[in-house]
């Protein structure tokens, strides 16, 4: 009996800490960057020749932007500027119509880069060099500098 | 007594010929070559220099960079404030001739005979070719003027002694290379040239020992930031710099952005990869095999 319930109060605090992980926006905007770069990485390494270009994985990639722009803007709202060693900036909340500008410059360029369908490395240099572009246009003024 | 009196006429007179020995003088005339100007390639060392970091205008939006100076470097000597270099007659530097402004890139000296100060980066600059410094004049003349008058800079004591800055350049200017490569090497030589001369990599990457001038032992092994926070990373090819990044990842970097991870450029470096990427991929690619070749630190 005692086995019984403490395996349920163990289940229990799992599912809540699973819970409260899977509700912390900051979690899982640090989750969806990580995504966002991974996908970076698949595009990335073929614009540096360093992987075969490869149509099907660069829609994937583009795919996984998409969801990132989707997703973005629900993730930061107020109060979550701090703790899990969040790299987000103060201006986000300070700035927040700035904010919704590079995150929207982001999402136009992905649907673009989506639009194109690239079918060739160079095709996917161009659709994908906006979105690198936009990527880095939003750290600059919204995310803080690691200081290592 | 006498005795005192005697070191100290000693003390003044050696303070004295010291000071007369590295009073601010300028290169004769004719030292420069004759050479139609490159308006093109004065672009290009332009970009490669970021002159445009420093000296833009804050409230530039213009088409072309407006050097209007205006930025405040705060720094542990007091607070430098970043002239304009405009071709304004009157407030930039519209009026100098083609030596005013290779004395100035090259040895840190003023039309009117004054040092300037080293946050300056005429270090790097004296590296520069004559003809090169020529065609980034002849570059910096088709610019637009900003009347933008200059603030004097805010130093605290002894640095606002301007003649002690003599002392300072017997001691840390020197226009010979950093590091030998092959002489038949023609990427190696275009690489050392752009990181040592115009890019001026080294005012920040590398540390600096007690006067202020580089540790050339320790060339681009990472410093402080002199912005005060933080640590400009080591670029040699060794562990705690960039073993781990290929010279098309620096390549790469320098035209993008992107790190081999693929995190973005920060910090400093965000205005100073702009300006790379405004470079012909060939320059950037001689960057990164001159960063591969250097000693690893």
């Amino acid at each position: 009996m005692l086995k019984v319930s403490l395996s349920i109060f163990l289940s229990t605090v799992f599912m809540a800490s699973v819970a409260v992980a899977g509700s912390d926006p900051i979690l899982e905007r640090q989750e969806l960057m990580e995504d966002t770069r991974d996908a970076a990485k698949v595009i990335g390494g073929m614009l540096k020749e360093e992987q075969p270009f490869d149509a099907a994985a660069a829609m994937a990639a583009l795919e996984t932007w998409k969801k990132t722009a989707t997703q973005a803007g629900e993730l930061f709202p107020e109060g979550s500027d701090s703790g899990h060693d969040t790299e987000a900036k103060a201006t986000i909340w300070t700035d927040r119509d700035g904010f919704n500008a590079k995150l929207n410059e982001f999402s136009t360029q992905v649907d673009a880069a989506i639009a194109a369908n690239p079918d060739s490395l160079e095709a996917l240099n161009a659709a994908a060099g906006p979105v690198f572009k936009a990527c880095k246009g939003c750290h600059e003024g919204y995310r803080v500098e690691k200081q290592d | 007594m006498k005795r005192l009196a005697i070191i100290l006429g000693l003390a003044v007179m050696a303070a004295g010929s010291l000071l007369l020995v590295t009073r601010p003088t300028g290169l004769p005339a004719d030292i420069l070559p004759a050479h139609p100007a490159d308006i093109s390639n004065g672009e290009r060392l332009f970009h490669a220099g970021g002159c445009a970091s420093c000296h833009g205008s804050t409230d530039s939006g213009s088409e072309f960079p407006i050097l209007g100076g205006g930025l405040a470097m705060d720094t542990p000597f007091g607070i430098f404030h970043v002239p304009n270099i405009s071709p304004h007659g009157g407030s930039g530097i519209g009026g100098w001739s083609t030596l005013d402004f290779v004395n100035a890139m090259h040895l840190g000296v003023s039309p009117d005979g004054r040092h300037y100060y080293p946050a300056f980066p005429y270090t790097s600059y004296t590296r520069m070719g004559f003809e090169d410094l020529m065609d980034l004049k002849a570059y910096l003349d088709t610019l637009p003027a900003s009347d933008r008058r200059n603030d004097a800079h805010e130093l605290k004591f002894p640095w606002n002694i301007r003649a002690g800055i003599g002392l300072w350049k017997l001691l840390n200017l020197d226009a010979a290379a950093v590091v030998s490569v092959p002489p038949q090497d023609s990427v190696l030589i275009r690489g050392r040239y752009l990181v040592e001369g115009p890019g001026h990599c080294g005012e920040c990457h590398t540390p600096r020992n007690w006067t202020g001038g580089l540790d050339y032992s320790r060339w681009l092994a990472g410093a402080p930031s002199p912005e005060g926070e933080g640590k400009v990373p080591n670029i040699t090819p060794s562990e705690k710099g960039l073993a781990g990044w290929s010279q098309g990842d620096i390549e790469y970097y320098l035209a993008s952005g992107f790190t081999p991870d693929f995190d973005t450029v920060g910090s400093s470096m965000v205005e100073v990869q702009k300006n790379m990427a405004m470079l012909p991929a060939e320059d950037r690619a001689a960057i990164a095999a001159y960063l591969k070749a250097i000693p690893p630190l």
